[in-house]
């Protein structure tokens, strides 16, 4: 516990920052419908950090760093200038634009560079879990000046024309390039568009929106880091899919206040009719070809595997166990035989070329009798499914047609109770 | 043009070189150590530049198209090298003809992996870890496996490539004693890719762990964790990384443990100071021998 919390603390603080401000900037984003433009800004910031590099200047020092400040500034000025033609081209569009020929331009300029890729790279791939305490120290005051001095200038600036357009781009330049040093393309685009999204579908102020925004962002990026840790999956992508099923459930939560208590009874009998119809195109598909793959079966079993004892008999039950077994214990042996081999590398007597030889080549036939085992679990159960399919078929359209009729009687409860 | 394939189809014609086109750059520094002035050798991947994500260029069609030979890393290190293959249409280095050499030939693989056996990038090291040109005893195996290519496409200076060869054993052999030396007592490391381990096996090294499990996934918070508990109770001298891997994760990971970052090269040309094989082996010794 403690341990995961001295490896979280720094991410879950840099989350908290780059949702405060990338919140604010997303909800402007979402109005001027510039959805991808972090993506264009950051490419072009790229661009310039390996023009420098090109042009001598180490990777991470003052110059990169003007390079590509230099380059995003110029690229807000482009698009602040575009904004005009978005009558015949969406604004949209234009960011593409921005963003694959930046994108491509880094890729010419790094094949000429000897040793290249790695800095573009590294520029674009930030990794939230292993944020530095200067760097997100650095990049705090950064959003807090931006944060604070951004709508004042805004405001000074109106009404809005070029000027205040490419202040915006500039400002937001300015950000997105760190934050995305620090936290990668893909989480900076959802801490960008999520909140604010969330925000939108809760508030129609733009105080509320924000204030909205900032405690779900937060939110959710503690529970994905927390999800991360103990499921032990990758972090970025983690906070990522926590923050896509943030907005489904904003979502709903949205349908279920703003509805009628009829809409959802609707909404119901609807997922009831989806549910029903899966299960009979289940069952129509194990009827038809009993030994392809079936995904509903296959889901089903995985989560309850006592389900295959209702179809299939104790003798092939016996021998997919037995294989099953048979197959982690190979799996076992050539796990502890590499291991073994490992530890020899520096550990011990040093193994000769003969018999690292006989080593991999006892792995190749592990791995052919795990084959092997997998192949005769899968045969058994795809037998027995040959064997009772019309059983199987039966059972779920029992189901679905339970699923498709009782509905009335179902709905008709809560109606009825009172209030 | 013509007149050059002719040449080409013929064998070799007197003083005109044989052109030989290798993926890494590692390997075409292996195999100018054998074939010398006699061949003319080119590598398709940009030193310094990550394999796993090599993507062809047009002139690379032509490069296949008019050699005689072709080198490759093998145990599915260089897949894309197959369809490049078949797009020349340059019957001589297909697999199969007399041109096509995969150095991985005669060595004997580590971590050959039980389960998921299929034809993944080399990357998922599926069919054995494919860095086996670290080891400097299996520059002897690969460089054989040259000699034997270069003398059946050029049996009239067999007996040079052969001298060529065992020169540059000798230059190896002499290497190989300073190089165990120098890493006798060096503590043990963490990796971030599963780059190293014909090194260690070769200079007894202790890599405790890897950071990046499966390519291009970045690690959880818990694998971190352990690697850094691990670490401290393996007393870690140094966290390895290539120069075109993440540059943060290792660092973050070197203050976890108090180790030090040290960068090594995997390829020719990925450091400035890895000119050819003996340097680049050279140059990472020297960046993980205990400073004394
Ligand atoms: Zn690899």
């Amino acid at each position: 516990m403690i341990e995961a919390l001295s490896f979280l603390a720094l991410p879950a603080l840099a989350c908290a920052a780059l949702v405060a401000i990338h919140a604010y900037f997303g909800l402007h984003v979402l109005e001027r419908n510039v959805i991808f433009v972090d993506l264009a800004l950051a490419q072009v910031a790229a661009l310039g950090a390996t023009a420098a590099f090109l042009l001598g200047h180490p990777p991470q020092g003052l110059a990169a760093h003007a390079y590509a400040l230099g380059f995003t500034v110029a690229a807000a000025a482009l698009l602040a200038s575009t904004r005009a033609w978005s009558g015949r081209i969406p604004q949209e569009a234009q960011i593409g634009v921005v963003y694959v020929v930046a994108a491509a331009a880094a890729l010419l300029l790094v094949d000429r560079a000897p040793q290249g890729a790695e800095h573009i790279r590294q520029i674009l791939t930030g990794n939230i879990l292993t944020v530095g305490w200067s760097e997100l120290a650095w990049a705090i005051a950064l959003y807090a000046a931006v944060g604070l001095a951004y709508p004042w200038i805004a405001r000074a600036l109106k009404p809005s024309g070029w000027i205040s357009e490419f202040a915006f781009y500039a400002a937001f330049g300015v950000v997105v390039t760190s934050s995305v040093a620090l936290a990668g393309v893909l989480l900076v685009f959802a801490f960008l568009i999520i909140p604010a999204a969330i925000g939108v579908l809760h508030a129609t102020r733009f105080a509320s929106q924000l204030a909205i925004a900032w405690i779900a962002g937060t939110a959710a990026a503690f529970v994905g880091l927390a999800i991360s840790y103990a499921s032990d999956l990758s972090t970025g992508a983690t906070l990522v899919c926590t923050y896509g099923a943030a907005l489904a459930i904003a979502g709903i939560a949205r349908g279920l206040r703003r509805e009628r208590r009829a809409k959802f009874g609707a909404a119901l009998r609807l997922g009831r009719w989806l549910a029903a119809a899966l299960l009979a195109a289940s069952a129509i598909w194990i009827a038809i070809s009993p030994r392809a793959d079936q995904p509903l079966l296959d889901s089903l079993e995985h989560a309850f595997p006592a389900i295959r004892g209702a179809y299939m008999d104790a003798k092939s039950l016996a021998i997919g166990a037995e294989a099953a077994a048979y197959g982690r214990r190979y799996r076992d042996e050539a796990d502890k035989l590499r291991a073994r081999e490992a530890e020899r590398r520096w550990k011990g007597e040093p193994l000769d070329e003969e018999e690292v030889r006989r080593i991999a080549s006892f792995e190749k036939s592990y791995n052919e009798m795990i084959r092997g085992e997998e192949f005769v679990t899968r045969e058994v159960r795809s037998r027995a499914r040959e064997a009772k399919r019309w059983w199987i078929a039966g059972a779920f359209l029992l189901v679905a047609a339970i699923l498709a009729v009782s509905l009335p009687a179902w709905r008709s409860i809560p109606r009825s109770a009172p209030r | 043009m013509t007149i050059a394939l002719f040449l080409g189809l013929e064998g070799v014609v007197g003083a005109e070189p044989l052109r030989l086109v290798s993926t890494t750059t590692e390997l075409e520094s292996l195999a100018i150590s054998v074939g010398g002035e006699l061949i003319v050798a080119t590598h398709l991947i940009p030193a310094g530049q990550d394999a796993e994500n090599f993507q062809p260029r047009p002139q690379d069609l032509a490069r296949v198209r008019e050699a005689q030979a072709v080198l490759r890393v093998g145990v599915d290190y260089d897949l894309w090298l197959d369809p490049l293959l078949q797009q020349a249409g340059n019957a001589r280095v297909r697999r199969g003809g007399a041109g096509y050499i995969d150095a991985s030939t005669d060595i004997a693989l580590l971590d050959v992996r039980a389960g998921g056996v299929g034809p993944d990038d080399g990357h998922a090291h599926g069919r054995g870890n494919p860095h086996y040109w670290l080891d400097p005893a299996n520059a002897a195996m690969i460089t054989a496996t040259i000699l034997e290519a270069l003398a059946r496409l050029d049996p009239p200076n067999a007996k040079r490539y052969e001298a060529n060869r065992l020169a540059f054993l000798e230059r190896l052999d002499a290497k190989m004693g300073e190089w165990k030396r120098a890493l006798e007592n060096a503590p043990a490391l963490i990796a971030y890719h599963d780059t190293w381990p014909y090194f260690a096996r070769r200079f007894r090294l202790r890599f405790v762990g890897i950071v990046e499990l499966r390519p291009g996934v970045p690690p959880s918070a818990s694998h971190l964790a352990k690697l850094a508990r691990e670490g401290i109770e393996a007393r870690v001298g140094a966290i390895v990384r290539e120069p075109h891997e993440p540059a943060r994760d290792a660092q973050f990971l070197a203050s976890r443990t108090g180790a030090r970052v040290a960068v090594l090269a995997s390829s020719v040309g990925a450091i400035p100071e890895a000119r050819d094989y003996i340097s680049l082996i050279d140059y990472d010794v020297r960046a993980l021998a205990p400073s004394r």
